[in-house]
């Protein structure tokens, strides 16, 4: 099995009793199809022997209670195995929660594109569907595909032999065809169909472009390119699925030619009676429909483990520092960088910076695109390792622990959540009163506007609730970075896509950070933002 | 929803054909099933039969099958010939479903694209191009499984049990009768059941939705938390939520999965009941084994296409409603103004808005009044907060957006007012545009932003094109960069172009000729 599959698997915690009731239901269901056809073959041959109608009463209610048994049991199996691999999901959710919570940075930061999350989402999802859609299908075939040979094989052994093994035919032949048909689409599947919604995107969004540089043909010549390569992906997997649903037709035909050959034949040899032939040559006509279910549960495993690969990566490996406890906040304390060097791993280090901040000042940090701005702030706050030199707050080097109680990062790109107004400043800290909260907003020009809202404070926002401008966002994100009571403050680009009216309200709300006695630092490239500061460091080579 | 779109059918050729081929193969389907029951029936009648069988118990339908049947070498071998053309069918049905399936898919794909190029920037601004864009990738999509499952059960229903009704009519007329009157009741039970449910699913489906967007929120909103040092809090609230999801689907799944039930109830309980009548019937001896045989086969084969069409019904949903969403929007309309001549020269041209404004979706005017003019060799900066149009009234200047009042202007001709305008083509090639994020093509994907800024910025100066647009020219650039920009602009405006910017930067302000102010406005 995928090893990513069998992981993500293991932490829903879905325990064995939950498959084995859900194989059960499912095979009680379909057991019944079988049933009714083998209990029915009976009737009709015993019936052809014209016997007293009481002879043919029992088998009369068992193919009532089967015709009735396969709805109702198919019903409970499949709320039986939705419902634990619900379960499961919520399981599974809630760790990688928590497994993305304490996180290196480098996969934290990676949640900051919603496509990302979005997937993750559905990925989560996948890995229920596996359970239900793969497993308990496959688990059904196994068990009813043995109770239907099992049923042959008592009336005639080599029936019965002959029935398994077209079962495992139908089962197996398909599954590896099958496979290989998940293969190739997840293989070039994929990869062209990324490039087609590149394409896509590029021919819709940029078209005006496209027209005033003549560049329309080109961009229409990538469209149908990529178009083809996902028509001839597709192709390349549909052709080993089409021989899996061909060779399940094949065997479940050859199973029955054999089961009826051998029925006709141990009658006329005497060695069964007539309803016994009956049995083991009709049962095979309803007994290869749980193998039918195996191509559909073969694509879903793949599916599945894709899926699973995809979380596995996500949830990478955990940053120790994230779980360590918190020192103490250190009051008031001057943060000083010392040779500072950062950057990413393998990416070029920025040149070594040396400054100190004391308590109730601020440092803007400027430089061009990509030299390291939101690096070195990332660094400040723990979340990397300095390439060389240091950075300390006090005596103390910063780790992701200390957020929240030594220092405040906010993001550029920093998120609000789909909650209350209110709620999303106490993102900041969990006990922000009402009355802080609206003096916070005073602070950065924005009570008047949450006063306008329907629910004013207790107003949604977001999907489903009240829209934020970027303007709107900014002062709010302001607002909750006012509310962490810390003494560190670390906030990136808070003047982009601010008017002059935002960057008045931001140039409050750093005054009274100051005032507060807090020590900031600002990543920015606008002018008037730099203007806030005590001091400016430019990390452009000099 | 119906289950076959008529659209589909009328505009997209691979379909019609498809659609053809089969219900072809749907008839020599169902003419094989038919015909592998009667063998069956004949080949096992014999050793049943508690006398030799005299007549045919198979009446008039017994003449697809001759009594020679009864003889089980025979009978093998038809059965072989039957199980390899059934075998034929169905690798030839898949293959077809599998390639009209992606044809279909790819054909309504270029189109939808196609279409919202065509629809031009102010569509494209909507925001609506990622919707599109999910549409023509992954919603699409679902229209395979519609192709390769749904479809060929649907035709299997409407050819497979018509026949089989008339054969089981033509062996057992009670067993018939029992068909007949359980049949119709699938469809209207499901229906019945789907209109008591329909506000009961829409809620549990609301609630579903909103808890799993929480979810994902509480997700994303991990680098903040972490950066504030509380990402761990939530890990409760994410349990709490999933909790809730999982009540509300499984509230939802228990009424869903009650057609599903009721389907398979009904259609095993006739069979059951056809079996059973048969028995006693047979016992009292009102009907042949070899008849109650072909019946006992045929019965489930009647049921099963409806079975299956009720199964992937789901799947099928899923992929007309991105038809459904396809078609919605391919009906809609371009930018239908006549076009009157092509445009003069713009070289050494002033262009300029007269009253220009453009609606906006909030259903103001962005920009609304504006009016000025761009003379060659001067460097005319927009300026003014977000949202209030300036990047609008520069697409205009370009032909790439035309007004909803008052009209764009070049040395006294008029280029475009609301009801007409001249040549697209001949306006927009003698202008350099350069938008926010520029794009570039396959070539500038590689390339970060600010480098496709600036090589986007050195085309449109390098190009000889007499009007020079330039929608916020220095963002996302460092300051070197924005120094050379700016002196860039400067020069091709000393050198007789026609230079208009949109902009927040001081520096570029200062190194303008003309300052103008774009506002919003409400429309008159």
């Amino acid at each position: 099995m995928n090893p990513f599959l069998k992981a993500a698997v293991r932490d829903t915690g879905i325990t064995r009793w939950g498959y084995i009731r859900s194989v059960l239901a499912g095979t009680l269901a379909l057991g019944s199809a079988v049933g009714l056809s083998a209990v029915a073959a009976w009737l009709i041959a015993r019936a052809a022997q014209m016997p007293s109608p009481a002879d043919l009463a029992l088998a009369a209610v068992i193919v009532r209670f089967f015709g009735i048994g396969r709805g109702v049991f198919r019903y409970l199996e499949r709320i039986v195995s939705h419902d634990t691999a619900l379960r499961g999901v919520v399981r599974l959710r809630e760790l990688t929660y928590e497994r993305l919570s304490a996180a290196s940075a480098r996969t934290v930061l990676s949640l900051r594109r919603g496509d990302i999350v979005a997937r993750a989402g559905a990925d989560l999802d996948s890995v229920g569907d596996a359970v239900v859609r793969s497993f308990i299908p496959i688990g059904v075939a196994v068990t009813v595909s043995t109770a239907a040979a099992g049923i042959v094989a008592w009336q005639l052994p080599f029936a019965g032999g002959a029935l398994a093994l077209a079962l495992l035919l139908a089962g197996v032949v398909p599954a590896v065809l099958t496979s290989r048909s998940a293969r190739i689409a997840a293989d070039a599947g994929v990869t062209a169909a990324a490039e087609l919604s590149v394409a896509a995107l590029s021919a819709i969004e940029a078209n005006a472009e496209h027209r005033v540089w003549d560049a329309g043909t080109e961009a229409r010549a990538a469209l149908e390119g990529a178009n083809r390569a996902v028509e001839d992906a597709a192709d390349d997997a549909a052709r080993p699925a089409s021989l899996a649903a061909a060779s399940q037709t094949l065997f479940s035909g050859l199973g029955l030619i054999a089961c009826l050959a051998l029925a006709v034949n141990a009658v006329r040899h005497g060695d069964i009676s007539g309803p016994a032939a009956a049995i083991v040559a009709l049962t095979p006509l309803a007994a290869f429909e749980a193998v039918g279910a195996i191509p559909a549960a073969i694509m879903q495993y793949h599916r599945s483990a894709i899926a699973a690969e995809r979380l596995a990566a996500m949830t990478d490996e955990p940053d120790p520092a994230a779980d360590a406890n918190p020192a103490p906040a250190s009051g008031r304390a001057e943060l000083s960088m010392t040779n500072l060097t950062v950057g990413w791993p393998g990416a070029t280090p920025t040149r070594p910076v040396t400054a100190t901040v004391a308590p109730g000042t601020a440092l803007a940090l400027v430089g061009a695109s990509g030299v390291g701005k939101t690096t070195l702030l990332l660094t400040t706050a723990g979340a990397l390792e300095p390439v060389e030199g240091a950075v300390t707050l006090g005596d103390t080097r910063l780790t992701p622990a200390d957020a929240g109680v030594s220092y405040a990062l906010t993001l550029e790109d920093a998120h609000l959540f789909g909650t209350t107004v209110l709620e999303n400043l106490r993102a900041a800290r969990s006990g922000v009163t009402e009355d802080e909260a609206w003096a916070a907003l005073e602070r950065v020009g924005l009570a008047q506007w949450v006063r306008s809202l329907p629910q004013g404070i207790d107003t949604e926002l977001g999907t489903g609730g009240h829209t934020v401008s970027g303007g709107e966002r900014r002062r709010l994100l302001m607002a909750r970075a006012l509310l962490a009571d810390v003494p560190l403050q670390l906030l990136d680009e808070p003047g982009e896509h601010l008017d002059t009216a935002g960057i008045a309200a931001l140039e409050a709300a750093v005054a009274e950070m100051r005032a507060e006695g807090r020590t900031v630092i600002i990543v920015t490239h606008d002018d008037a933002v730099m203007a806030m500061a005590d001091q400016v460091v430019s990390l452009d080579e000099s | 929803m119906r289950p076959l779109d008529p659209r589909l059918i009328a505009r997209i050729g691979p379909a019609r054909r498809y659609v053809l081929v089969t219900a072809v193969l749907g008839v020599c389907t169902a003419l094989l099933i038919l015909v592998q029951a009667l063998v069956i029936a004949r080949a096992l009648a014999p050793i049943l039969a508690p006398t030799e069988l005299a007549d045919d118990g198979l009446g008039w339908i017994g003449r697809l099958v001759p009594l020679s049947v009864r003889e089980l070498d025979v009978a093998l071998l038809w059965l072989a010939v039957i199980v390899a053309a059934r075998t034929a069918l169905m690798w030839l049905q898949e293959r077809q479903a599998h390639r009209a399936g992606t044809r279909v898919v790819s054909e309504l794909r270029s189109a939808v694209v196609n279409h919202g190029a065509s629809l031009g920037l102010r569509w494209a601004a909507s925001g609506r191009a990622a919707d599109v864009t999910t549409l023509v990738t992954r919603g699409l999509d679902n229209l395979l499984p519609y192709f390769v499952r749904y479809l060929p059960q649907l035709f299997l229903a409407v050819t497979v049990t018509p026949i089989m009704i008339v054969v089981v009519l033509g062996l057992d007329l009670i067993s018939a009768i029992i068909v007949i009157v359980t049949l119709p009741l699938v469809p209207m039970f499901m229906v019945l059941i789907g209109r008591l449910t329909q506000a009961r699913s829409e809620r549990h489906l609301a609630a579903m939705q909103r808890v799993g967007t929480q979810t994902l929120d509480l997700i994303a909103g991990i680098p903040t938390l972490r950066g504030l040092g509380r990402a761990r809090g939530p890990a409760a609230r994410v349990r709490e939520l999933g909790d809730a999801h999982r009540r509300a689907t499984m509230a939802s799944l228990r009424v869903a999965f009650l057609s599903g039930m009721v389907l398979e109830l009904l259609t095993t309980l006739s069979v059951a009941l056809v079996a059973v009548s048969m028995g006693f019937r047979l016992a009292g001896g009102h009907i042949g084994v070899e008849t109650a045989l072909a019946v006992l086969v045929l019965a489930p084969e009647v049921y099963l296409p409806l079975r299956n069409v009720g199964t992937h019904f789901h799947a099928s949903a899923d992929g007309l409603a991105a038809a459904d969403k396809a078609f919605e929007f391919l009906g809609e309309t371009v930018d239908e103004r006549p076009r009157s001549g092509a445009a003069p020269s713009l070289a050494g041209a002033t262009v300029s808005l007269r009253g220009f404004g453009v609606a906006a979706a909030d259903g103001r005017l962005a920009p609304a009044d504006l009016s000025f003019a761009a003379s060659p060799g001067a460097v005319t900066v927009l300026v003014g907060p977000n949202g209030e149009g300036k990047s609008t009234a520069l697409a205009a200047l370009a032909g790439l957006i035309k007004p909803d009042a008052g009209s764009v202007e070049a040395g006294g001709v008029t280029l475009a007012t609301a009801q007409e305008c001249v040549d697209d083509e001949s306006w927009t090639s003698q202008c350099a545009w350069v938008p926010q994020r520029p794009d570039l093509g396959p070539e500038g994907r590689v390339l970060s932003l600010g480098q496709r800024q600036m090589r986007a910025l050195t085309r449109a100066f390098e190009s000889d094109r007499p009007v020079l647009l330039l929608d916020e020219p220095t963002a996302h650039l460092d300051r070197e960069s924005r120094a050379s920009v700016i002196a860039a602009i400067a020069a091709a405006a000393a050198a007789g172009r026609t230079v208009v910017v949109t902009t927040h930067e001081p520096e570029l302000i200062d190194a303008a000729t003309q300052v103008v102010t774009v506002t919003a406005g409400v429309s008159a």
